[in-house]
């Protein structure tokens, strides 16, 4: 009993030391956003809190990028949710041939890499017009969005009982009102996990919003980015905006933590 | 994360649309059901050969070309092969693969043992744990900029807590991240920080789903906690690890913001990955057909990993 007792603690009191190893890198990026100019090159932790470092960050063109980062996330969630969803419905409920390569092609298009959809997408957008709009980029982050989206949500609709649909049919429903009267509720949780994951990974993007946008549809992230290289090094507004774009994912990040690994590891892993 | 669908999709399997529709009537109303489905199929399937197929063939068609943006005329096919032959023969290009390989094979080692340790050591039910485990989960979805920032400050000497805890310490070092030697382990470094929790995660719940049995006999037959881990639970998650694996692996080769904003792929080509050679000849020098030869190299690439988890993550279900 007793050394069960011991053990337990021991264990607690590593997760504990190794929680604060690997949070202290962040942690210090919130320090210093919170710290006056005069000591932003101190190590010290005792420092009057200030939030002029933010007030620096929320002027210029950042507070534009953010509605930009916001807009095209947004945007492009919703097309990939639209899209997704009965495409997601029909692969769980229907096995046709051809699935497997499906499939496949949604998994490839998860992995490959950034780069090999920039090129096209760049001549693509130049030619028409979409260069350093957030339609542009609300497009391109559909290209990611669209595999996770028909692959959670699959493994969600897996998840509904077919009967409750079934039932639904002999009633009278047609295919899609069963499925927006039965399954869509039942997998509403999914839906919303789904949605926020896909709010993540366009709001986290920085290659993409990087090269197809240049001032009109900059996003947050660049935006950051370009704190370090027009004005010099000023590392408590560089810090600043760091911490701004990284809250909205904090918040998200509790609300699908469940969701996650699905989510990431969308296609490759068979539920 | 599997255990409620598997019932559900071995039901579904059996009977399929056809067995549904077999029960309520033929004919009509099949043919209607199905007419349905592809209707909900097609929106999405037409998004994605526009979004994906159309630039993939786009891709494969300038990498034959010298195209470059300047001159219109270098939509050129004469000599379709001459970028791939050109980057063969780069020593760049060639080093780049290398310099991948490298950082590749040390980040996901690192990650898949960090991540196996943290998982063991979180793999018990307490409330404290938990909030543990969740709290381990901030670096993988901070923004990946914002995680190169919180690096770079790492990495500044002028600013860095890590440096002065070296002054400190009387160990003082000069910067990581301007030394050919020392850049990639400090890439490393940041990178093994952001995504262990990846592989945390996916072991965490495949050590969950260990059956309890033979982990209970094992105790019984007087086994430690090594024998134990060695000799039952780790069979059980030697496929997950493996999928976490290539899972890294692929992804690996896409990291580019770390080493956009901590090195820029020097000191001298140092931390260049083949991912970042191709944006800087693309983008930088504006080669856009030996860019997209690179990029579909990469792709290439990329889709025999892919093949790979595909049959490992097969294999693993199989193995439930």
């Amino acid at each position: 009993m007793n050394s069960r007792n011991v053990r337990a603690w021991t264990r607690y009191a590593i997760a504990a030391a190794l929680v604060i190893v690997v949070l202290s890198p962040a942690l210090w990026l919130v320090l210093m956003s919170l710290r006056p100019n005069t000591d932003i090159m101190a190590t010290t932790l005792a420092f009057r809190p200030t939030l002029h470092n933010y007030a620096e960050a929320w002027t210029g063109e950042f507070p534009a990028s953010f509605g930009h980062s916001l807009s095209a996330s947004l945007a492009s969630t919703v097309v990939s949710l639209l899209v997704g969803v009965p495409a997601a419905y029909v692969l769980a409920r229907w096995r046709f041939r051809g699935q497997h390569q499906v499939a496949m092609w949604i998994l490839v298009t998860r992995m490959a890499p950034p780069i090999a959809f920039t090129i096209p997408f760049f001549l693509a957008y130049t030619w028409l017009g979409l260069m350093d709009t957030v339609a542009g980029l609300a497009l391109i982050y559909v290209t990611f969005n669209l595999a996770l989206v028909v692959w959670t949500m699959k493994g969600f609709f897996d998840a509904v009982p077919r009967s409750l649909e079934e039932a639904a049919w002999i009633d009278g429903a047609s295919l899609w009102g069963a499925f927006a009267r039965v399954a869509l509720p039942l997998a509403a949780p999914g839906l919303a996990a789904t949605g926020i994951l896909c709010f993540i990974l366009s709001w986290n993007d920085f290659f993409f919003a990087l090269i197809l946008t240049r001032t009109e549809a900059m996003t947050a992230p660049v935006a950051i980015v370009n704190f370090m290289q027009y004005a010099g090094f000023e590392w408590g507004k560089i810090a600043a905006g760091g911490v701004s774009v990284m809250l909205p994912v904090l918040l998200f990040t509790v609300l699908v933590r469940r969701y996650l690994v699905s989510g990431l590891t969308a296609g490759g892993v068979k539920e | 994360m599997a255990s409620e669908t598997g019932l559900d999709r071995a039901a579904v399997r059996k009977t399929g649309v056809r067995g549904v529709a077999g029960r309520a009537g033929r004919g009509r109303w099949a043919r209607e059901q199905r007419r349905a489905l592809r209707w909900g199929l097609a929106p999405a399937l037409s998004v994605l050969a526009l979004a994906t197929l159309a630039p993939a063939v786009w891709l494969i068609i300038t990498s034959l070309t010298p195209l470059t943006p300047t001159d219109p005329g270098s939509l050129d096919f004469s000599e379709p092969w001459q970028n791939y032959q050109q980057a063969f023969s780069s020593p760049e290009f060639v080093r780049s693969v290398w310099v991948q390989v490298e950082l590749s094979s040390v980040t996901v080692v690192l990650q898949l043992l960090i991540g196996l340790g943290i998982a063991l050591l979180l793999d018990k039910p307490s409330k404290l744990l938990e909030t543990i485990r969740t709290v381990f989960l901030v670096p993988m979805v901070l923004p990946p900029i914002v995680v190169a920032i919180i690096w770079k400050i790492i990495y500044t000497p002028a600013i860095s807590p890590l440096h002065r805890l070296g002054a400190f310490l009387g160990v003082p070092f000069h910067s990581l991240i301007t030394n050919a030697d020392t850049a990639i382990w400090a890439i490393a470094a940041a990178d093994t920080w952001e995504w262990f929790p990846f592989t945390m995660l996916m072991t965490l719940a495949a050590l969950q789903m260990v059956p309890k049995e033979p982990q209970e006999a094992a105790r019984i037959d007087g086994a430690g906690a090594v024998q134990l881990f060695w000799h039952v639970r780790l069979p059980y998650i030697r496929g997950t690890l493996v999928v976490a694996g290539l899972f890294r692996l692929i992804d690996s080769i896409k990291a580019f913001p770390l080493i956009y904003l901590l090195t820029d792929g020097g000191p001298g080509g140092a931390t260049q990955v083949t991912n970042y050679y191709a944006f800087v000849q693309t983008f930088n020098f504006a080669y856009w057909g030996y860019g997209s030869a690179i990029a579909m190299l990469l792709v290439a690439g990329v889709f025999v990993l892919s093949l790979l988890i595909s049959r490992a993550g097969g294999g693993m279900a199989l193995d439930e």
